[in-house]
Order: C-alpha cells, then sequence, then structure tokens
C-alpha cells in the first residue's frame, strides 16, 4: 500500500545547495550579536577584552590540536570561534586573562579535540569549560562577586543568587521589561533576553537550530517554575522570572541546541529539551547550585545517546539469522 | 558523479578564503583582547560600590553606595569610619586595622563589623536585624 510519508530520493547527480559549517558558524555568530553588544555597551573594553581574547585563543587552540594531531587546518569552519564566543558569553566582564585562557583550552582540547573535532563531542565544549571554572574558580563566577564594582542604575544583585537566598519576594525588586532589555547583571552575553530571543528566531528561521529543542527547553522550565510557584508562593519565583533571568535564554537558543550533543529525531528532542527545563529549575529551586542550566544540559548532553534510541521503526520486517 | 577541475578549483579556492578570514579573525581579536586588558585593566573605584564579605555564616553584600550616598541612607563617611588616612582626606578602610584575627586590643574584623552594622541597625529601627538578611549569599 503505497505511504505518502515515503521520501521520494531522485538520481544522482546532485546539486549542492551551498550551505557550509562556516556559513552557520558565522550565522550563529551574527544571531549572537545583539545580546554581545549590549553586554560590551554596559561593560565597556572588559567585556570587549574578555570576548575578543576568547574567540581567537579558541581559534587557536583548534589550530594548536590540528598542527598536533597532524589534521588539516579546520579553523576555517568558523566552530571554534563560535565556541569561544558562547564561552565568553557566559563568563562575567571581569574575568581575568589566564581564565579566558584556560576556559578555551579546556572547551576546544577537551571539550572537542580530544573526541575527534566537530561533530564528535558528546557534551557541549562551552559548558564543558564553563562547568570546570565554576567548580574551580567559584568567587570568580560569582556574578555578585565578580561585579562589586559596577553600578548601572538597576538592581546589581543577580537575581537567582536574590531568590534562592530571599525567596519569592526578591522578585518584586526586579522589573520584568527590564529583565528583558538587559537590566540585570549576569554574564557578558546572557542578559539581554530580547536580544538572544531575536537572534534564537533567527537561527531558528535559518534552520541552524531545531525549534523542538527550545521550545520544550523553555516550555518546561515555565512550567516546572509554575508548579513549584503554586506550590509556594513566598518561596518560588513565578516562571517568568526563570525564563528571563540567568543562562535560561542562551540556553534555550544557544546551548542545549548544539548538534553533535543534542539529538536529531523529533520526540528525543522534545524529551532532551523537556528534561534539561525540569533539571534546570530542580537545580535553581532545590539544588545547591545558584543556576542549573549549565548542569542541566551537560546531564542531558550525557542522556542524549539514549535518547535518541527512540527512533522510528524501520520499514520492513526484520529477519534473524539470515 | 565527479567534481569538475573548476569545480574543484573553486571549492579548493572557498576553503582558502575561509582560512584566511579565520587568520586574520583570530590575529585582530587576539591583538584587540591583549590591548583591551592591558589598557584597560580593571579599577577599583575611588568610593566601594559594594563589597562582598566572606563569611562561614553566609556571605554579606554590602552596599556601600546605598548607605553612603545622599540618595540612598545617606550616612556620613564618620559614622562607620572612625579612622583617616594620613593626609586626612579620605576615611581608612576597615580591613587596613581590623584583620581576621583579634590582634592585641584590636577586634577583629567580624567582630567590628557585627558592632558596628548591628548597633546602627537596631537604633535605626527600620534597618534588618536578623542574621540571615545580610548574611544572605
Amino acid at each position: 500500500m503505497p505511504d505518502e510519508k515515503l521520501f521520494i530520493g531522485s538520481h544522482a547527480p546532485y546539486w549542492h545547495n551551498g550551505s557550509s559549517i562556516s556559513a552557520k558558524s558565522y550565522d550563529t555568530m551574527l544571531a549572537a550579536l545583539p545580546a554581545v553588544v549590549l553586554g560590551i555597551s554596559q561593560y565597556g573594553a572588559p567585556a570587549l577584552g574578555v570576548l575578543a581574547l576568547s574567540v581567537s585563543c579558541a581559534m587557536i587552540w583548534e589550530l594548536i590540536m590540528n598542527v598536533a594531531m597532524k589534521r588539516p587546518a579546520s579553523i576555517g569552519d568558523g566552530n571554534a570561534a563560535v565556541i569561544g564566543l558562547l564561552f565568553a558569553m557566559l563568563m562575567p566582564a571581569t574575568a581575568p586573562w589566564w581564565a579566558v585562557v584556560v576556559g578555551t583550552f579546556v572547551a576546544v582540547v577537551i571539550g572537542k579535540q580530544i573526541f575527534g573535532g566537530i561533530g564528535c563531542n558528546p557534551l557541549n565544549p562551552a559548558l564543558v569549560a564553563i562547568a570546570i571554572l565554576m567548580l574551580s574558580w567559584e568567587s570568580m563566577m560569582d556574578f555578585n562577586d565578580a561585579l562589586v564594582n559596577y553600578d548601572f542604575g538597576f538592581n546589581m544583585i543577580y537575581p537567582l543568587a536574590a531568590i534562592k537566598s530571599f525567596g519569592a519576594s526578591a522578585v518584586s525588586d526586579y522589573n520584568t521589561v527590564g529583565l528583558l532589555m538587559g537590566q540585570q547583571p549576569g554574564g557578558i552575553g546572557t542578559t539581554f533576553g530580547l536580544g538572544l530571543i531575536i537572534g534564537g528566531l533567527y537561527l531558528i528561521l535559518r534552520g541552524h537550530i531545531r525549534w523542538e529543542i527550545s521550545l520544550s527547553f523553555l516550555a518546561s522550565v515555565f512550567v516546572t517554575a509554575l508548579l513549584f510557584n503554586l506550590s509556594d508562593p513566598d518561596k518560588y519565583a513565578n516562571p517568568v522570572f526563570h525564563l528571563l533571568t540567568g543562562y535560561t535564554l542562551i540556553g534555550a537558543f544557544f546551548l542545549a541546541t548544539e548538534d553533535s550533543s543534542s539529538p536529531v529525531n523529533f520526540f528525543p528532542m522534545l524529551l532532551y529539551g523537556a528534561f534539561a527545563g525540569i533539571l534546570t529549575v530542580l537545580i535553581r529551586n532545590i539544588g545547591a547550585f545558584v543556576d542549573g542550566v549549565v548542569f542541566a544540559i551537560l546531564m542531558m548532553n550525557v542522556a542524549n545517546p539514549l535518547l535518541d534510541k527512540i527512533r522510528p521503526k524501520a520499514m520492513g520486517k526484520g529477519i534473524k539469522h539470515a | 558523479m565527479d567534481l569538475t577541475l573548476d569545480q574543484r578549483r573553486e571549492t579548493n579556492m572557498e576553503l582558502k578564503t575561509e582560512k584566511t578570514v579565520a587568520y586574520c579573525l583570530a590575529a585582530i581579536l587576539l591583538v584587540v583582547g591583549v590591548v583591551c586588558y592591558a589598557a584597560f585593566p580593571q579599577k577599583k573605584p575611588e568610593d566601594p560600590i559594594r563589597i562582598m564579605l566572606k563569611s562561614a555564616g553566609g556571605t554579606v553584600l554590602f552596599d556601600h553606595k546605598e548607605h553612603a550616598s545622599e540618595d540612598g541612607y545617606g550616612l556620613d563617611c564618620t559614622e562607620c569610619h572612625h579612622m583617616w588616612e594620613n593626609d586626612g582626606t579620605k576615611p581608612e578602610a576597615c580591613t587596613e586595622c581590623h584583620t581576621a584575627e583579634a590582634e592585641d586590643d584590636m577586634p577583629k574584623l567580624s567582630d567590628a563589623f557585627h558592632k558596628q552594622c548591628i548597633s546602627c541597625h537596631e537604633d535605626d529601627g527600620t534597618a534588618p536585624v536578623e542574621c540571615s538578611v545580610c548574611h544572605a549569599f
């Protein structure tokens, strides 16, 4: 019986549609630009220093590994630059130069190259680096501590630390529109919610990231936070607050969607995003860490091969011992 | 079907261009990064904005600006600072004399802070006096 859903293929020769990894990388960097520009406009030269050094160091580490492993130079594909950029976006503007050098080394060498390079990394490289820095230099990655010398006229207490310490009453100190417009302390490129959403939508429309992961991640952060909020409105912040603070938006559009560490099938993508969202709010609300996005996505990166085992049934009938 | 010679040349040219762009980007950004770090080192403002006081009982994020500015609580420097730098223009930082451990007659830093903050908060009547409100992080 004919099935209308069958994929119809035609004979070779095929025509390349012109897409390339480098185009995707530069598109991702373009999508991140609004958030990055706001970060630079707020923190000035120190933020630019972290961003520029991080992108260049990530590319240099990639080149060093290419030479060391006698492989063709792969920095032309722009993937290392994207890793460097995302890593810098997650960092505070006050990060010392050596932290950027060490972080990009961890991201590119330990997070990606030792697994075989692009497409082979089981974990998001930028997140591996941030997780290691968070565990190794806690105070450097604590935004309250790192940004003590900055004052922009809005509440400069890191929102997620505030709700962890003071409960939901701290939410009223922040303005929702302000959070969306970047009026909150945080990583260089993580605070401008609107910019990240626009960048994310651009990537979805260009087909570079899958909407299933972003949407399920955001929806599950919202629903889980809502359930916590309903159970104890005095203790747990409302879901919109969770969506607009910390690494939620950059996680949904730029981190969880990384190609090689996220699933490829429809249902696994939804599960991946949903579990990452649930874990994020669980870590934030009842875990030890202030923000859960980093460890939630890394946990789901680990579960990714298992999730991708849920796949459509192959056509035809399998014959054992054929 | 194999690529024609022209197509191969075109692909090689594209890869070469990509690499050249990447090398240039890496070099330019390295220079920008080094210049930013070297020319704009992190500077502490003359008057502290916030001070992170690490403590086993919970870190205190002390908003110095809020306490000192006219728009905030408008406290005079001398209400907390009782020592002045040699030239007499600027109050001495608490940590100049009060250290983590008590020395001779000098109260240790945590005792000095407790005495200073709690007594003022109690006198004020509206400022928080519960431990967890200041030792919050």
